[in-house]
């Protein structure tokens, strides 16, 4: 403790490494052939996919049926999946848009990853509104067409609020990781002596010649959506959220819900980024660029953003105490004591006591123990969106009408698909695409930056 | 030519020729003059257009998407009396049971589509049960049998009549027995069929047979009152009603008048008058849930209870003077076991201060002395008034003995009887097994099923001859006095069948000529003119007269009714009974909607749930939640029932209410051979009856039972919480779902329903509906949970049989429910019904979370659901409080049962008006729309104003109890309009401000309390 120097800025990188390093270093997964290890965890990933495949011909083919709904819970693991996935896909803008405008250089080794695993788990999530329509052939009604019937969408709905915000959030992502791509496609343009990815890669580099103008261009267009992407960071849970926020159902009539869902989200989505950078840097041997002091700051991040979540499970406690009303007073005793309440307590072992750890910062900072916590973390919110969805509506306002919901093989098919179509992505982007910021991580590598100190 | 209003010219004025030609052509000339596609040569604009729309018109109509969708021949000449488009209805009578309750019969287009009861109809005013509504299934049943089968191959009734009349002969000269093997006969018509068929072969006997009977109330009356028709009961007019085991308002007797007559003892909400009814009893009936009291009572001490109130009150005053010997006898039965016992305390003093004015009844299953006893009672206590003997039940042909029964098996055994012919009758399932009604079949030469589904006993048969239904049928039927009902077919025969009378008849009038439909109608008619017609004489000729009755349904006539006179023998019987003891008592009833197993390949019905337990597509052991305990059983465990060396292994259900150590199970599951949708379904508790029986055959005392191995699924639409679970308990009381109250407290306030309620604001402006506005009022003190509105629902509507697994998960598709509540402790629950429906909610919350304006609301307040715009994304469903929406999962009609209901046959039960939902779709109830609709366009054909009277929804149309009442609120005239302003009305969960249009009037309970206890 005693040798930190407190004097000057720690660099994020490590070992002041020189930038024509960097360059082979992140540019390697894409010049060298795929190794047995990633055709095992490709092929795992593909097993998985194909789980998926099966899932979605069987409930195209005989109908939503096959898997656990019903009525009262007419929305089950579909939904569940969806707002799990979008939650996933928040850490990658908040690391690259909002860390970014907050100037915290140690996102740089980690942003491009990220905002990978927010395309990857919005498309992810984006599957799911789509296959748990009851005709999904008809799911274009969704959307504000002109039509001879004059009919128009119902803009009360928060489905349909859902349908804009979600793919406005997808959008402006992948824009937003595009651009950042733009300097590396040159990079990797030059470097390259084949043909072929040499033309692709010219093609998507978009004439970058590392000229001035292009960079302060670049800079500015960053900056710009950044500030774009900050607000959808905020407004795609908070949409998501009034799915239920909006309803009348206790246990989903909640104001809090907003600031809750996107705690929850970016929450889960440190979580999964964590888990996975942990493979990557270690596999790619990027660990003096992704280095433990990152890790450990994620941790941080976890652990507040997990503290909040728990602050409002508590909460919604005492609001429905506080309120007076039966049902909704039911419904939260229902939720820790009545049949889902071993859902209940592994989401909040999961979300509220293991991240609690993270006060200790040998915790932080070990490699194996963060993992196993993120990994409960992800478990955790999973059940989180489960026991919002399933336990609020399996036990509503009559008696009569409740029913204890059970999946149904269909059900898990899908859900394990979605990680292997998820993963899959993220196997294939390791080796398409360069996994680091390269003209990023110069950028803050020691030494990189005019300092007064140096003159 | 003749001369015009308007002209150009003086030329076009005089009409000259040229003009004319000119103004033959649209264009003038040169214009069109190039326009012949053939002439051009080249490719001009024209041609280019003509060519690209040919194109366009041959492209868009490949791509379409042309479905076959099979022969559509329309009619070339046009059928009398039928409008394409526009129903007809046909009164006729069912069959399904011995009530004969008169039928109204939809048909559109030729086809039959919806049965109701025959509002003119003096036993049943337009209502008929749940059996009768769903019996259309039956017509349309794909497993129908087709044509005559002779030992498992098709065959042609040609072939069959004549070899059948050659065995019929045979027997005849071997002067070997012929049996006829027919079910309750009320027909005078069928009566003389078999009269004929017994001239023409002698050695015939006709052997009648209905396993669930009233004949032990027939029997007790006889004995009581020496007159062979027992009476109806006034129950409008009664004050005080004991039942005694009795479910005279669930299947018992005619129910559907019964339920009628006890509602209007119910109409608190127009008189302010209520009846108070006890019920004692040991299971938990349909009567058992609208009691005001109720007394846990077990069979073995129901004879004991029934003297001691003879007993009590005898001594309190009487009608009658008994005999010394008797009052004697009496003295043994004091009621001390009663002695602190409240209810009995109040029950006696109220059946003493209401003389004249109550009736005890006691249920069909229990034993002779039993009803000796009630009929001694209500003769005590002056209540004879209350018999309605102008319209008793008529005991046409007596059922047979069970002696005769037992002759009959043993003169088979011993190969003296030549021909057994079933007459849609089951015996194989239904009698007690140690008759070896199967083995005795093996040695009868010639076995005959009569039948329009295969069966056990058709499986055995040598001859299955296919059966017309109910709706191709002709019949008469004398079932009550002064009133003769008939019934006509409203379709030809759809296969090669015949109905059971006319096969007799041929067979016994011979076959020279061909088969004629028609003959048998003469035949009734003949029965008509000489039992009817000449007997009341009426002013038109026969012609006329039969007309008229075949369009009314039923001929209504006076008949003369003696004066029932006590007779003693009753009270020598009531000293000889013997009171049997056993540590378990099993009690047989029949089930509520299969009836003796006739109904179970019926998909509707098997579905239908349990009026008390919800449970559907099974039956199961019901146990007391105290000798669940004691035995350690838990719902859905297995146990093992054993009476008499036969054991059966089946579910139990711990039924709150029942009485200890009673076990209780229906019958009419466990068929063996009935089709796909009814085999396997359930136990059969059958197995139990037996020769010995020494009480009534359905009370079996002295049963032993186990737990045995292994778990079942009994798959029901209400979620089962234990009672004592404080966790959940009384919430429909805490949520404001079911609001109740006591006669006294209505008495004192009118109004206290609504003493401390919160003002609701909603913080929009309200819309405004000025025209039309529909709603509908339930009164929960009428309602019994009959279901009968379930099934004339689903009928109406085209809902989908889902099947028990679809059930199990919470799947089940019927739009109306009902919501059955306890509170109260597991041994004494109160029970509350409340039908549950869409609300129709003015400020509907499903409607604003629908992403696609799938559901939507009219401006005549309903709320609409288009299943051609939905998506189904179900959001509409979870944001339902009410959860009465329905999705389908499936395409139902294909996924049930290998798609059994999806066929070109079944397709004929679906109501053109309404659009059969695909898979992937939401529904709900639409308050029968297509009803509105239909009166709406009358109206405006009749350039009148909509006003939206008359209209009834199928829900209110079936309601025996008329509880439901629908209709246009802003039409102040309307009983919907007072209704909803009724002291007694509020809305399920009112709280949410959702605005329901559907307002439930509250249940009085008429208890001596202010307090519900």
């Amino acid at each position: 403790m005693s040798s930190v120097e407190y004097t000057h800025e720690v660099s994020v990188i490590e070992g002041r490494p020189t930038l024509r390093s960097l360059d082979d270093l992140i540019s390697k997964p894409l010049e060298t052939r795929p190794d047995k290890k990633f055709y095992i965890a490709l092929s795992i990933t593909l097993s998985m996919l194909g789980l998926f495949v099966i899932g979605l011909i069987v409930t195209f083919y005989y109908g939503i049926g096959t898997w656990g709904n019903q009525i009262p819970v007419a929305w089950g693991f579909g939904i569940v999946n969806f707002v799990f996935w979008v939650g996933i896909g928040h850490a990658g803008t908040l690391i690259s848009a909002i860390l970014f405008l907050l100037r915290q250089k140690w996102r740089t080794g980690i942003a491009r990853f990220a905002e990978g695993m927010t395309i990857f788990a919005v498309m992810t999530a984006g599957i799911f509104p789509l296959i748990h329509t009851g005709r999904p052939w008809l799911a274009g009604y969704l959307f504000p067409y002109p039509n001879q019937h004059s009919i128009w969408v119902n803009f009360t709905s928060p489905l349909l609020w859902d349908v804009f915000a979600v793919s406005t959030y997808f959008t402006v992502s992948l824009i937003f990781w595009y651009v950042g791509l733009i300097p590396d496609f040159a990079t990797l343009r030059e470097k390259t002596s084949n043909k072929i990815k040499k033309l692709v890669y010219s093609i998507f580099s978009l004439g970058w010649r590392f000229s001035n103008r292009h960079w302060q261009h670049y800079e500015m267009v960053y900056l710009i959506l950044a500030g774009f992407a900050t607000p959808l960071v905020l407004s795609v849970h908070t949409i998501v959220s009034f799915d239920f926020a909006v309803s009348i159902l206790p246990g989903w009539h909640t104001t809090i819900f907003p600031p809750y869902f996107v705690a929850g989200a970016v929450f889960s989505g440190f979580a999964m980024v964590q888990n996975v950078l942990i493979f990557v840097r270690k596999i790619f041997n990027y660990e003096h660029i992704i280095t433990i002091d990152t890790l450990e700051r994620m941790n941080k991040i976890i652990l507040l953003t997990g503290s909040m979540v728990g602050y409002a499970y508590s909460m919604e406690f005492f609001i429905a105490w506080y309120s007076g009303v039966q049902p909704e007073q039911f419904t939260f005793i229902n939720r820790a004591f009545g049949p889902y309440a071993w859902a209940y307590w592994i989401m909040v072992s999961c979300n509220v006591l293991a991240p609690q750890l993270f006060w200790f910062k040998k915790i932080r900072r070990t490699i194996p123990v963060m993992f196993v916590i993120a990994v409960f973390v992800n478990i955790g919110m999973w059940f989180e969106r489960f026991v919002i969805v399933v336990t609020s509506l399996s036990r509503d306002y009559l008696p009569s009408s409740w029913q204890y919901f059970t999946p149904s093989l269909v059900d898990f098919m899908i859900l394990i698909g979605s990680f292997g179509f998820f993963f899959t992505w993220i196997l294939l982007f390791t080796k398409a695409l360069p996994v680091v910021s390269i003209a990023e991580v110069k950028a803050v590598v020691d030494g990189s930056q005019p300092s007064h100190k140096e003159h | 030519m003749d001369k015009k209003d308007f002209w150009k010219s003086l030329k076009d004025y005089n009409g000259s020729d040229d003009l004319r030609k000119i103004k033959e052509n649209e264009f003038m000339e040169g214009v069109t003059d190039d326009f012949e596609l053939g002439k051009l040569t080249k490719l001009s604009r024209r041609k280019f257009l003509a060519l690209a729309s040919v194109t366009a018109a041959i492209g868009a109509t490949a791509c379409t998407d042309y479905r076959d969708k099979g022969e559509i021949v329309p009619y070339n000449k046009k059928p009398e009396h039928l409008l394409i488009g526009k129903a007809n209805y046909y009164a006729s009578s069912c069959t399904g049971c011995s009530n004969a309750c008169g039928l109204l019969i939809k048909t559109r287009e030729g086809r039959p589509i919806k049965v109701d009861g025959n509002p003119e109809h003096p036993i049943t005013r337009g209502k008929i049960c749940a059996k009768g509504q769903a019996s259309i299934y039956n017509l349309y049943d794909p497993e129908r049998l087709q044509y005559p089968i002779i030992k498992g191959r098709r065959s042609d009734w040609n072939r069959v009549d004549s070899e059948i009349i050659e065995s019929l002969k045979k027997a005849t000269e071997e002067n070997k027995e012929i049996a006829l093997f027919a079910g309750s006969v009320k027909s005078p018509s069928a009566l003389r069929v078999i009269e004929n068929f017994k001239n023409k072969y002698p050695t015939a006997k006709i052997y009648s047979y209905q396993l669930f009977n009233e004949s032990a109330r027939q029997k007790a009356w006889e004995i009581t009152y020496g007159t062979n028709d027992y009476p109806a009961i006034l129950w409008e007019k009664a004050d005080v009603i004991l039942s005694i085991e009795g479910d005279f308002l669930g299947n018992e007797g005619n129910y559907i008048e019964n339920t009628r007559k006890f509602s209007q003892g119910r109409n608190i909400v127009n008189s302010g008058n209520l009846n108070r009814l006890y019920v004692a009893e040991s299971r938990m009936s349909v009567t058992g849930m609208m009691a005001d009291y109720r007394l846990r009572l077990s069979p073995t001490k129901q004879f004991k209870f029934l003297m001691g109130l003879v007993n009590n009150l005898y001594k309190k005053g009487s009608k009658i003077k008994l005999p010394s010997y008797f009052e004697s006898y009496l003295n043994k039965f004091d009621l001390a076991e009663f002695k602190n016992n409240e209810k009995v305390k109040l029950l006696i003093d109220d059946l003493h201060y209401n003389r004249g004015k109550s009736i005890i009844y006691a249920g069909s299953n229990l034993p002779i002395e039993i009803h000796l006893a009630v009929n001694l009672l209500n003769e005590i206590l002056d209540n004879t008034g209350l018999y309605d003997s102008k319209y008793s039940f008529v005991n046409l042909l007596p059922l047979s003995e069970m002696n005769d029964i037992r002759d009959l098996c043993d003169k088979m055994k011993a190969g003296n009887v030549g021909v057994v012919i079933h007459l849609d009758t089951n015996p194989v399932f239904h009698l007690p097994s140690d008759y070896d009604y199967v083995e005795a079949l093996k040695a009868v030469p010639t076995v005959i099923t009569i039948s329009s589904t295969k069966s056990e006993t058709a499986d055995l048969s040598d001859y299955l001859l296919p059966e017309s239904t109910q709706f191709e049928s002709w019949g008469d039927y004398y079932a009550r006095k002064g009133v003769y009902g008939l019934q006509q077919p409203v379709i030809a025969p759809i296969f090669d069948t015949r109905q059971k009378e006319a096969i007799l008849l041929r067979w016994s009038e011979g076959i020279n000529d061909k088969f004629d439909e028609g003959r048998y109608r003469d035949f009734i008619a003949e029965t008509c003119r000489e039992q009817i017609y000449n007997k009341i004489k009426p002013a038109s000729d026969f012609k006329a007269f039969w007309y008229a009755a075949l369009h009314d349904g039923f001929i209504e006539f006076n008949e003369n009714v003696d004066k029932p006179v006590f007779n003693t023998r009753a009270l020598d019987e009531l000293t000889k009974v013997k009171i049997l003891e056993g540590d378990y008592t099993l009690i047989i009833t029949e089930s509520y909607f299969l009836g003796d197993g006739r109904y179970a390949n019926n998909g509707w019905l098997q579905e239908l749930p349990h009026p008390v337990t919800k449970v559907t597509w099974d039956n199961y052991l019901s146990i007391s939640p105290a000798t669940a305990k004691k035995m350690n059983l838990d719902m859905n465990d297995m146990a093992e029932v054993s009476y008499n060396g036969i054991s059966l292994k089946l579910p139990i259900f711990v039924q709150p209410g029942m009485s200890d150590d009673t076990l209780h199970i229906e019958a009419g599951y466990g068929r063996k051979s009935v089709g796909v949708v009814g085999e396997g379904v359930g136990f059969n508790p059958l197995v139990f009856l037996t020769k010995n029986s020494n009480n009534s055959p359905f009370v079996l005392i002295g049963v032993d039972i186990k737990k045995a191995e292994g778990k079942y699924t009994l798959s029901s639409t209400q979620e089962h919480h234990s009672l004592d679970d404080t966790f959940v308990k009384d919430f429909h009381r805490i949520r404001k779902i079911i609001q109740e109250g006591t006669l006294p407290q209505y008495r004192k306030n009118h109004h206290f329903l609504h003493e401390d309620k919160d003002e609701l604001f909603s913080i929009t402006d309200e819309h405004k509906y000025d025209g039309v506005k529909w709603a509908m009022a339930i009164d929960l003190n009428k309602c019994t949970g009959c279901n009968v509105c379930v099934v004339s629902c689903s009928v109406e509507n085209n809902v989908p049989v889902v099947g028990k697994d679809q059930v199990a998960k919470g799947r089940e598709m019927q739009w109306i429910r009902i919501d059955r509540y306890y509170s109260g402790t597991p041994d004494e629950p109160i029970v509350s019904n409340q039908p549950m429906l869409c609300q129709h909610c003015d400020n509907a919350p499903c409607e604003n979370v629908c992403p696609v304006n799938a559901t939507n609301h009219s401006p005549d307040g309903l709320n609409q659901m288009v299943y051609n715009r939905c998506v189904g994304t179900r959001y509409c469903s979870n944001n339902c409080p009410y959860k009465v929406r329905r999705f389908n999962f499936y395409n139902y009609r294909d996924h049930f049962a290998d798609a059994y209901y999806e066929n070109e046959l079944t397709f004929l039960v679906n109501n053109p008006e309404v659009t059969v939902r695909s898979r992937g779709v939401m529904e709900k109830c639409t308050f029968c729309i297509q009803r509105i609709m239909e009166a709406r366009s009358e109206a405006i054909a009749r350039g009148e104003e909509f006003k939206g009277a008359g209209i009834q929804t199928a829900c209110q149309q079936a309601c025996p109890s008329q509880a439901i009442v629908f209709g246009n609120v802003n039409d102040t005239d309307s009983e919907i309009a007072k209704l909803r302003k009724h002291d007694l009305a509020y809305h399920v969960l009112e709280v949410l401000n959702v605005k329901p249009n559907i307002s439930y009037l509250a249940k009085i309970r008429n208890i001596h309390t202010e307090e519900i206890q």
